[in-house]
């Protein structure tokens, strides 16, 4: 019979580590990842010899990227496994680790995600299953045509919409680590350089580079190093599916998130209400209204009337992306889903500084990735 | 107007359907289990995993679910701006592709037919290809 993360023994995340996202420029990847890294042992109090195993996400860079940047910590000789699962490659590297850890393969894990924009092919255009005119709709196109689905489904404008990227960029302003950090206009962010629909670049998130790690660990694995729970983080609930047939074929980004949401929340034993601090798949402005709503955060077509009551500011009911998300903080890839967690580990240790949300004792990251795929992570203070 | 002048002649074709005779239909599937799907594929049935499925000419009508203008656009071979819409085949599946560059402003809801317009392919040659347009139009 099959056994959920929570039945296994307890994983948690104990340490936290970035290197800021950016615009591409000549940094290495390898010093990219080793400054996250070496970030992140730094905040576990733990050496490097101490890690077990090593997950590297990354969906960009060219094959096996890990060894040739951990060797420098010292090559211990630990087994390194790549994650590739698009958007959600470093989600589905967190969740392996966490998986070996709760089954006592091993007790201290390293979890990295990093990468650099470069060229790169989708497989399913090796499939040989011609679309009318799929080289039209890029990714900022198909969501372009989801919000405008959404405001003709709920009576949203485009401008209702276009406020997610303000409280964003607003989060983002205050994180160090965030590619964009500037707060923005309404005004500024509608005048912007039209992309696709109602989308202007600062509603879509920037292609850029960077890199985050994790240190997750067992209770027993953290006494042999000497240390205990005390800026621990537990991993309350993993899931991950991917894309079923739906009705309504072209929203199902939203259908797998609502269904792989429910899977977790159920899994952890807590109601959508109960999130005090949410990381989601911000990519594009609309996606933040449809998964609210897909996650039973706000009822369906209330995410624009309780985005505007500040309902999902940092210091609203739950804050939403106050990392900036996607959109501000940015989406290098591989690291994406691995800084999602970072950030509400931090959140939830109370040591988020200026995006601090008060009181946050419970957080949700979800990420979802072209094929589609989608990840729900729900973390809680020990 | 053959099927060798078209730009994708294994996605549509220049007749039409039993039920939509005068518009382009397009080349789908249907599997014994009773999905439709576009377009065909050899690999099994999304839904249900089967490899009984037939050729089925789907309806060259629809309804618009959603459009947005393109401004940016990196592809080689198609300039900016155009326009896309997802369509809801009468026959069931849901397809996105271009809208015609004459169609004013089709909003959600609006009725839509398939129409077959000149463009150039890559070698220069002129092809007709299979755009949406109001129903009511060309």
């Amino acid at each position: 019979m099959s056994v959920r993360l929570n039945q296994l023994r307890p994983v948690y995340v104990v340490g936290v580590g970035f290197h800021r996202y950016q615009f591409l420029s000549d940094t290495t990847y390898v010093e990219l990842g080793l400054t996250a890294v070496r970030a992140a042992l730094a905040d576990a109090g733990l050496a490097w010899p101490v890690v077990e195993s090593a997950y590297v996400a990354k969906a960009l860079l060219p094959m096996a990227p890990g060894r040739p940047m951990l060797r420098h910590l010292g090559a211990t000789g630990l087994p390194i496994v790549h994650v590739e699962n698009a958007s959600a490659s470093g989600s589905a590297a967190f969740r392996h680790a966490c998986i070996e850890v709760a089954a006592g393969v091993s007790d201290i894990s390293l979890v990295v995600g990093v990468d650099k924009p470069m060229p790169v092919g989708r497989a399913e255009a090796l499939a040989r299953i011609g679309g009318l005119a799929d080289d039209a709709i890029a990714p900022f196109t198909h969501f372009a045509l989801l919000a405008d689905a959404y405001a003709s489904r709920t009576g949203a404008t485009l401008e209702d919409i276009a406020l997610v990227a303000v409280k964003n960029h607003r989060n983002g302003s205050k994180n160090p680590f965030a590619q964009h950090q500037k707060e923005r206009s309404l005004e500024e962010i509608l005048n912007g350089k039209k992309i696709a629909g109602a989308f202007t670049s600062l509603q879509c998130t920037p292609i850029g580079e960077g890199a985050a790690a994790l240190i997750v660990a067992s209770e027993e694995g953290l006494r042999r190093q000497g240390l205990g729970l005390d800026r621990a983080v537990r991993v309350a609930a993993s899931a991950g599916r991917s894309q079923r047939v739906y009705e309504d074929a072209t929203r199902y980004d939203a259908m797998l998130t609502q269904e792989t949401a429910a899977v977790a929340l159920a899994e952890a034993g807590v109601s959508p209400g109960a999130l005090d601090v949410v990381e989601l798949h911000d990519a594009f402005t609309v996606e933040e209204v449809e998964y609210v709503e897909a996650m039973g955060l706000c009822p369906e077509g209330e995410a624009v009337p309780r985005l505007k009551e500040g309902e999902f500011d940092i210091g609203g009911r739950c804050a939403i992306s106050p990392s900036g998300g996607l959109i501000s903080m940015g989406h290098p890839i591989g690291p994406t889903g691995v800084g999602q967690i970072g950030e509400i580990t931090r959140q939830l240790r109370g040591e988020a500084g200026d995006r601090q949300q008060p009181g946050a004792r419970l957080g949700l990251a979800h990420m979802v990735g072209v094929g589609a795929v989608c990840y729900v992570h729900v973390l809680q203070t020990v | 107007m053959d099927q060798a002048s078209l730009l994708k002649p294994a996605l549509y074709r220049v007749e039409g359907s039993a039920a939509v005779p005068g518009r382009p239909a397009l080349f789908g599937g249907e599997c014994a289990c009773g999905y439709v799907f576009f377009p065909l594929q050899p690999y099994g049935c999304e839904r249900c995993g089967g490899l009984e499925f037939k050729d089925k000419a789907l309806s060259g009508a629809g309804t618009l679910l959603a459009s947005a203008r393109v401004y940016l656009h990196a592809g080689k071979g198609r300039e900016a701006p155009f326009t896309v819409g997802a369509i809801a085949l009468d026959d069931g599946p849901i397809v996105r592709t271009l809208i015609e560059e004459d169609s004013g402003d089709p909003r959600p809801g609006d009725r839509m037919a398939t129409t077959l317009v000149e463009v150039t392919d890559t070698e220069g040659a002129s092809r007709l290809d299979l755009r949406f347009t109001p129903e009511t139009g060309a």
